[in-house]
């Protein structure tokens, strides 16, 4: 492996609680709170909790630690890293792909992010406890105003830009300190008003009470494996850049693996203390979704005692979850551009942020638009970033080699070899199975989306591949980490 | 709707699972951290394998003599042993003993 070619010093985190605080921060978002809850209770509730954690000891834990030692090995941003793996050429391609999945799929979570800003700006202005407030009319009334979806869309940018420009240590790490165990209060504080409610009981019934059934059906398991691998944000480029982070005595294992996937599951728990509660006392539909959020919810908190406090509570800590995932999805591609071409870290921060901004207008503008992105990026998008990484990390550096040589180094578990055959063989079967699943119940019914999001995927591969060998201009070096397993 | 024996059990067994481990992860993380850095104020330098770890990564070198690799993993281990055998007190469990016995990999 050669010395990075930074022009600087590299950055590090200013501590090992920022460190983890940006990782739980990065990979808890909205999918915590308005999906986990209820695929649990559709689930067989208990049953799937337990077939859901089996899967995240088994899959995500071992998967974000391949993922964060990958950046502390290298030292590097996304298409660095994959520089170090495979050699200057073609295959920094890969990486390429990743940083752009990372771009699209910001594109389309910005506008969400503007979502949240909304509702917890008038959460504190105590907009849902006025007379006469209509939920229904008031989403209707933000989602359908270009000024409103466009105009918070913009202040989501430019907030995460605001963040951004500070640095790692300086912006992301002093702002999720702060903003996670906030989150994480304003959750406590919610579900701990819910679970006073006449009624509560029978929400976490519905949620807990396990029906083993369903752990003989492929569809939980199946579902289970998606939310393990999807919400725990592995392969998304995050771990890998905030772990190139790291200082040299810094631990991956503990921190990056076990702590990110396990403490990001356990908000998804908080979620479900306190948001099912509340279904179940105001006899709401729990399998609703973002609808539960923007439009039942804001009717809900006016009918508790001190209701305007618990939507604060909620709608201020729903905001923090989705702010603190832009800021590490934005950061991947931020430090990408900063590392690869000549621009310093405002220039970079700009520059992916007039992109993002540019790209997301249209979702800001139309949420079926909004939908279509999610379905082909985060269905087809996001299992390929995390196959291209996974892949490089099983097969290309060896997984055998990378765990003895890096993961177990200044590690504070020790990583035995029942690792190695996870990630050469376990992660990557798996995506390709969640893929082709998809594909193929996806297929009969929205034919177009589905042949469209495969192609743009194949599309992605060969234009990023193909744009990086005629940047390099020249065929392969030897600057790469070299053969696998 | 009151919850099950087995929901009660699902419940605490998520909580205690979930929250147990995250909290214990926290813990265990910070306060390693903090070790770390005592260390590194009071010698300036600390051991960056475990026992065990280094045991298979020497291990690994010596089934791998020719890997690409090979080169910087002896840099890595050489660099453990000589730190082990120079610092009093080590982050991981070493024991002195252990420490006497442990020998450089030479290049083959």
């Amino acid at each position: 492996m050669s010395e990075p070619d930074a022009r600087t010093v590299r950055e590090q985190w200013g501590s090992r609680f920022g460190f983890l605080m940006a990782m739980l921060g990065a990979m808890v978002g909205a999918g915590n709170i308005w999906r986990l809850p209820y695929i649990t209770g559709e689930n067989g509730g208990g049953a799937f909790l337990l077939a859901y954690i089996i899967l995240l000891f088994l899959i995500a834990v071992p998967g974000l630690m391949a993922e964060t030692v990958f950046g502390r090995y290298t030292g590097r941003g996304v298409i660095g890293s994959f520089r170090s793996a495979f050699g200057r050429g073609r295959a920094e391609g890969l990486g390429l792909v990743v940083v752009l999945v990372n771009v699209a799929l910001m594109s389309y979570y910005a506008p969400v992010i503007g979502w949240t800003l909304y509702y917890a700006v008038h959460s504190l202005l105590f907009t849902f406890s006025g007379a006469g407030f209509a939920p229904q009319a008031f989403w209707e009334a933000f989602s359908g105003s270009t000024t409103l979806t466009v105009g918070t869309h913009t202040l989501a940018v430019a907030l995460i830009a605001g963040v951004l420009v500070f640095g790692v240590r300086d912006g992301i790490e002093r702002v999720v300190k702060w903003m996670v165990p906030l989150l994480v209060l304003a959750l406590v504080a919610v579900a701990a008003a819910g679970l006073t409610l006449d009624g509560a009981m029978a929400g976490l019934a519905f949620a807990f009470t396990p029906d083993w059934t369903y752990l003989t059906r492929g569809q939980t398991w199946i579902t289970a494996l998606g939310q393990a691998l999807f919400s725990t944000g592995l392969g998304w480029g995050i771990a890998l850049t905030f772990g190139s982070y790291l200082s040299k005595h810094d631990d991956v294992p503990l921190g990056g693996g076990v702590f990110t996937a396990v403490g990001n599951t356990s908000v998804g728990l908080l979620a479900i203390f306190a948001v099912f509660p509340l279904v179940f006392a105001f006899g709401l539909e729990p399998t609703e979704g973002s609808q539960l959020t923007f439009v039942t919810l804001p009717n809900v908190f006016p009918q508790m005692p001190a209701g305007p406090l618990w939507a604060i509570a909620f709608f201020v800590g729903f905001f923090f979850a989705t702010v603190s995932s832009g800021l590490a999805i934005t950061e991947v591609a931020v430090t990408t551009v900063e590392e690869e071409t000549r621009l310093g870290r405002t220039g970079a921060v700009l520059a992916v942020s007039g992109i993002i901004w540019s790209l997301g207008v249209p979702s800001a503008y139309s949420s079926s638009f909004l939908g279509t992105m999610d379905f082909m990026f985060g269905s087809f998008g996001l299992p390929l970033a995390t196959m291209l990484i996974v892949l490089t990390v099983g097969w290309k550096i060896g997984a055998e080699r990378i765990r003895v040589v890096a993961l177990n180094q200044n590690a504070d578990i020790h990583v035995g070899s029942w690792w190695d055959p996870v990630i050469a063989y376990a992660i990557p079967a798996i995506m390709a199975f969640i893929v082709l699943y998809y594909v193929a119940t996806n297929v009969g019914s929205s034919f177009a989306e589905t042949a469209g999001g495969v192609a743009l995927m194949a599309g992605l591969v060969v234009a990023a591949v193909a744009a990086m060998g005629a940047i390099r201009g020249r065929g392969e070096s030897t600057d790469a980490v070299g053969g696998g397993d | 709707m009151a919850l099950s024996v087995g929901g009660w059990i699902s419940l605490l067994g998520s909580v205690a699972v979930l929250w147990g481990t995250a909290t214990w992860a926290l813990y265990r993380s910070l306060r390693d951290e903090d070790r770390k850095l005592e260390l590194l104020e009071k010698q300036g330098e600390i051991d960056t394998y475990s026992p065990q770890a280094l045991a298979e990564l020497r291990e690994w070198i010596r089934a791998n003599p020719d890997d690409p690799l090979a080169e910087e993993t002896r840099r890595r281990h050489n660099e453990c042993v000589e730190i082990l055998k120079r610092i009093d007190e080590p982050f991981y469990g070493w024991e002195r003993r252990d420490v006497e016995a442990l020998e450089k990999v030479e290049e083959a």
